[in-house]
């Protein structure tokens, strides 16, 4: 179980403990769920590395206590 | 400069047109390129032409989400501002089903209740097959009258949030719309008919339609198995009197399929006949014990004696009843205690499952969310 801090560019946080082999898709979910604004309209970037849905956070070697920004579409 | 609205046009719902479409999709469709090179001063006209070139429908799509050509146009149309003769001939033409769904979509945006009901609910008999975009980028089939109902019922719709509408019954009970009417009513009509004439079964020929129907032997047959049906649910009810009611309907059909249902129904009152036997069984010893247990409360006054009565008086009902009864009400039993202690296992391995029940507060949390999202729990 790993715990991921995604970062908002107006500094809101979020905080999501996840499981590694989840997908991108199903961090958005979470997010979504704990921000209120919709999965499909939520980005989440690493500079400009956009994160593809179907990739799991294991392949992007995501980690615990990683930051990830957010942004929306 | 070409991004700001007709100076001329009407604001919409309070506001400039385009805000109708939310900030970043709107400075995703003006940084498109479609946008910048087509919609570059556009007008009503010259916008049908652009909209017959039309071949798929969508939102936003892509990981830029990136706008498809139809919410451009869109967009244009917002900017603007079509009279509404010009919006309604883009609906009721019927050459180009992209132009139709283009207006349709626009009068949803723009259009006041009465009017979005009005003229979207005769597409409804539209069955034209339509392309749409997906945001993973693929293309999906959906239809028109599809479509229209996405745009009547739902809020959102190509990545643009459709402003409320009142339901149709408000308006109904207000007296701007008449009740719907569907194009499907005169053939349901004809269904309910159908069906009312099987039940009575009596009607020689009362509707022409029927004559090939009247008395065909498929069609009581059926009949005669839906009333079983309805007699086997009331069968726990009404026992005795099913039996006598089954034995006179064999005397009066005697058809080659009563052989079968015959054979069923004996075996059917075989069981009854068991479970009969044994809820009379089980009743006389009800009574014997509440006899026993009241004569030994008269006799004892104490609340341990009451107790050691009742439990003795048990075992040795459920002794009696074991010895008493024959091999199939054992089983009954013991398929009654199988059937208790499974759903309890399963219960207990599905709260496992779900780790909802996990001992740090903030994980179990974390696992109700995602088992409401449809994701495992977190290992």
């Amino acid at each position: 179980m790993i715990e991921v801090v995604l970062t908002d560019s107006l500094r809101k946080k979020v905080r999501v403990k996840c499981n590694d082999d989840d997908t991108i898709g199903d961090l958005k979910k979470q997010v979504a769920a704990q921000t209120g604004t919709s999965a499909d309209k939520i980005r989440i970037q690493k500079w400009s590395n956009i994160y593809k849905d179907h990739i799991t956070l294991k392949d992007y070697e995501i980690h615990d206590g990683m930051s990830l920004e957010l942004h929306y579409n | 400069m070409a991004n700001r609205t007709d100076p001329a046009a009407k604001s919409i719902r309070g506001t400039n047109p385009q805000n109708l479409v939310e900030k970043i999709v709107r400075s995703k469709i003006y940084q498109n390129t479609y946008w910048k090179e087509q919609c570059f001063g556009l007008t009503a006209e010259t916008l049908v032409d652009k909209a017959m070139e039309l071949d798929h429908i969508g939102g936003t799509f892509g990981g830029n989400r990136k706008p498809t050509p139809f919410m451009c146009l869109v967009m244009k149309m917002l900017q603007i501002q079509p009279e509404k003769d010009i919006v309604v001939e883009f609906i009721k033409n019927d050459d180009y089903k992209y132009v139709r769904v283009l207006g349709a979509f626009y009068l949803r945006l723009t259009g006041t209740d009465t009017d979005v009901y009005r003229y979207l609910e005769p597409l409804y008999n539209d069955y034209r097959k339509l392309r749409q975009k997906l945001p993973e980028g693929k293309f999906v089939l959906t239809h028109v009258d599809d479509f229209i109902d996405e745009l009547l019922t739902k809020d959102y719709s190509c990545d643009i949030a459709l402003p409320r509408i009142k339901k149709r019954w408000t308006l109904e009970s207000l007296g701007a719309l008449e009740p719907r009417k569907s194009v499907l009513e005169d053939d349901f009509e004809e269904e309910e008919e159908k069906e009312e004439n099987d039940q009575d079964g009596l009607e020689d020929g009362a509707l022409e339609k029927d004559y090939y129907r009247g008395r065909s032997p498929v069609r009581e047959r059926d009949r005669d198995r839906r009333r079983d049906s309805h007699r086997h649910r009331d069968r726990d009810y009404d026992r005795d009197r099913d039996y006598e009611r089954d034995r006179d309907y064999d005397r009066e059909r005697g058809r080659g399929r009563e052989r079968d249902r015959e054979r069923e129904r004996d075996r059917e009152r075989d069981r009854d006949r068991h479970r009969l036997r044994e809820e009379k069984e089980y009743g006389r010893d009800r009574d014997r014990d509440r006899e026993r247990e009241g004569r030994e409360r008269e006799r004892r006054d104490r609340d341990r004696g009451r107790r050691r009565s009742h439990s003795r008086s048990r075992s040795r009902s459920r002794d009696r009843k074991r010895h008493a009864r024959s091999i199939s009400p054992r089983r009954h039993e013991a398929d009654d205690v199988g059937v208790r202690e499974e759903p309890k296992k399963k219960e207990k391995k599905e709260k496992k499952d779900d780790g909802t029940d996990h001992p740090d507060p903030e994980i179990a949390e974390a696992n109700r969310l995602r088992a409401a999202l449809g994701l495992k729990p977190l290992r």
